[in-house]
């Protein structure tokens, strides 16, 4: 391993980021990765041209483990992890294209339940609820007030 | 079982249950995966039941083996508890409740008078409308005049099971009950049918879910049938389908071929004309379908499926009924030659007219009535 550090090379990106040119696909791997990603390329100029957002169910596609890994390869690490925990953890990963993001939802016992392609500006289990936002607001002055009750 | 429960949300029954938004979104996301629903439905159908009231349903079985409610009860997911606690209603289902005689009557009424026009009623079984309705009877009333009155009320009908949809295994030749599918009694209200015997849990509470959610009808093919599960055929998702592109048929149930997996059309496998989930979504939480298991489709989604010839004769091979039956024992002779050739026509003419029988059945011709 030594030996390759010695190996001269140009870097054309970060390393851990997606490449603007991924390698070629390995052998004896199914199609499926290259129809995705030109799904999500028109899905994609469609969020850019009209807003409108959409959703790949990966569960419902016919992929195997290693078109799995390559898909993920190829959209490479975004900036952005979030964790939700409400009836088991989910996680919510911006990929290395903006506007692509990758979602696993796993239920209480930990089993995968889905796991998702999410073409849109931002994931909207992420955005909180209008409606949510009174009730909010009441439970925060009443959090206010009990500590102004404890204090005096 | 009451229907009481009805005026409250789903929404409002989760955040008593300490359930978050995400949550529940999360758990409608994982069910519309799991359900082969497009993924739109998760989030559609989060903010649909939400603020809603849980829509009343009405359960009611008729001619039948129970073996459809079975499938039900065995869902993965959503679990029957799931889909009775969180999403919908079940006002009245005689298999479940507890109660009986009068009072399961009562529950059956006050279902349908304090939901009318707004509960979804699914049927399981055929009815029977031979002998005046007596084969099928529930508090000294014929399962033709319950269905016709559940019907009149019902924003929807989903048909559960072959023998509601098409008539089953009752409407099979001789048919002695006079047995008709729920189309061709109740012709002129919005039927869906979930055709299989069973049907595959997930396609029962799916259907049931977009009905709730979308408050429509799916798309449905030729058969009254969700396009999202009856969309394709078995042969066309089948993992044997490359054998068969092959030309690798199994010749017995345990040559060389079936054990290697090889097609088994040759052994009368009907995947080729079946439409249905089976390949795709797969039984008992994707575990498996007949055919991984070993054996060919036997069709069970599609219409007369009981009288379409052996099970065990591929495809290809010639039906000629009753016709064929009868000229096995009728002798055509050239000397009265024509007696025996009328006698063979006349049996046949008899298949054909039977056929199309079953044809308009399907298509929700009207039988005459004989309920009550």
């Amino acid at each position: 391993m030594n030996r390759l550090a010695a190996i001269a090379v140009r870097l054309e990106s970060l390393p851990g980021a997606a490449s603007p040119l991924p390698p070629p696909a390995p052998a004896g791997r199914g199609n499926c990765v290259d129809a995705i990603l030109s799904e999500l390329a028109g899905l994609l100029e469609r969020l850019d041209t009209h807003q409108v957002a959409a959703t790949l169910d990966l569960r419902s596609l016919p992929m195997s483990p290693a078109d799995r890994a390559e898909l993920q390869r190829v959209l490479g690490p975004g900036e952005l992890r979030a964790t939700l925990v409400a009836s088991g953890e989910s996680t919510i990963v911006d990929t290395a294209i903006p506007g692509i993001w990758w979602t696993r939802h796993h239920d209480a016992t930990g089993t995968l339940t889905a796991e998702l392609l999410e073409v849109t500006r931002i994931p909207p289990i992420l955005v909180n609820d209008p409606g949510e936002l009174p009730a909010a607001s009441a439970a925060l002055r009443a959090l206010i007030a009990a500590r102004q009750r404890a204090a005096s | 079982m009451s229907a009481a429960p009805a005026a409250i949300s789903v929404g409002e029954m989760l955040r008593r249950h300490g359930i978050s938004r995400r949550g529940f979104i999360k758990y409608c996301t994982a069910t519309a995966s799991a359900l082969a629903l497009p993924p739109w439905m998760g989030p559609a159908m989060a903010a649909q039941l939400r603020d809603g009231p849980r829509p009343s349903v009405i359960y009611l079985s008729f001619q039948e083996c129970t073996g459809c409610f079975e499938s039900l009860t065995c869902s993965f997911a959503p679990t029957i508890e799931d889909l009775m606690f969180d999403v919908i209603s079940l006002d009245y289902d005689d298999t479940l409740m507890a109660a009986a005689g009068d009072a399961a009557g009562s529950a059956l009424a006050a279902a349908m008078r304090d939901n009318h026009g707004k509960y979804i009623l699914v049927v399981d079984g055929s009815i029977p409308t031979g002998a005046s309705g007596a084969c099928c009877t529930a508090g000294g009333r014929t399962a033709e005049a319950i269905l016709r009155e559940a019907a009149a009320g019902a924003a929807a009908i989903v048909a559960v099971g072959t023998c509601a949809a098409f008539g089953g295994i009752p409407f099979a030749d001789p048919n002695p009950t006079g047995a008709w599918p729920v189309s061709a009694i109740i012709p002129e209200r919005p039927i869906v049918n979930v055709s299989g015997c069973p049907p595959i849990a997930e396609v029962i509470t799916g259907t049931l879910l977009q009905l709730v959610t979308t408050g429509k009808l799916p798309d449905l093919d030729g058969h009254g049938r969700p396009k999202a599960y009856f969309g394709n055929n078995i042969h066309d998702r089948c993992y044997r389908r490359p054998f068969y592109d092959q030309g690798k048929f199994a010749k017995s149930f345990d040559d060389e071929g079936a054990r290697s997996g090889w097609c088994l059309y040759e052994l009368g496998c009907k995947g080729p004309t079946t439409f249905n989930a089976c390949a795709t979504i797969k039984w008992n939480g994707g575990t498996s379908f007949p055919i991984e298991s070993g054996h060919g489709c036997l069709g069970c989604s599609e219409p007369n499926f009981w009288d379409k010839g052996s099970f065990y004769a591929a495809l290809d091979t010639p039906d000629w009924g009753k016709a064929g039956e009868s000229t096995g024992t009728q002798v055509v002779e050239l000397t009265g030659g024509a007696v025996a050739a009328g006698l063979v026509l006349g049996v046949a003419s008899a298949g054909t007219s039977r056929l199309r029988q079953h044809h308009s059945a399907g298509s929700g011709n009207k039988p005459g009535a004989e309920g009550e």
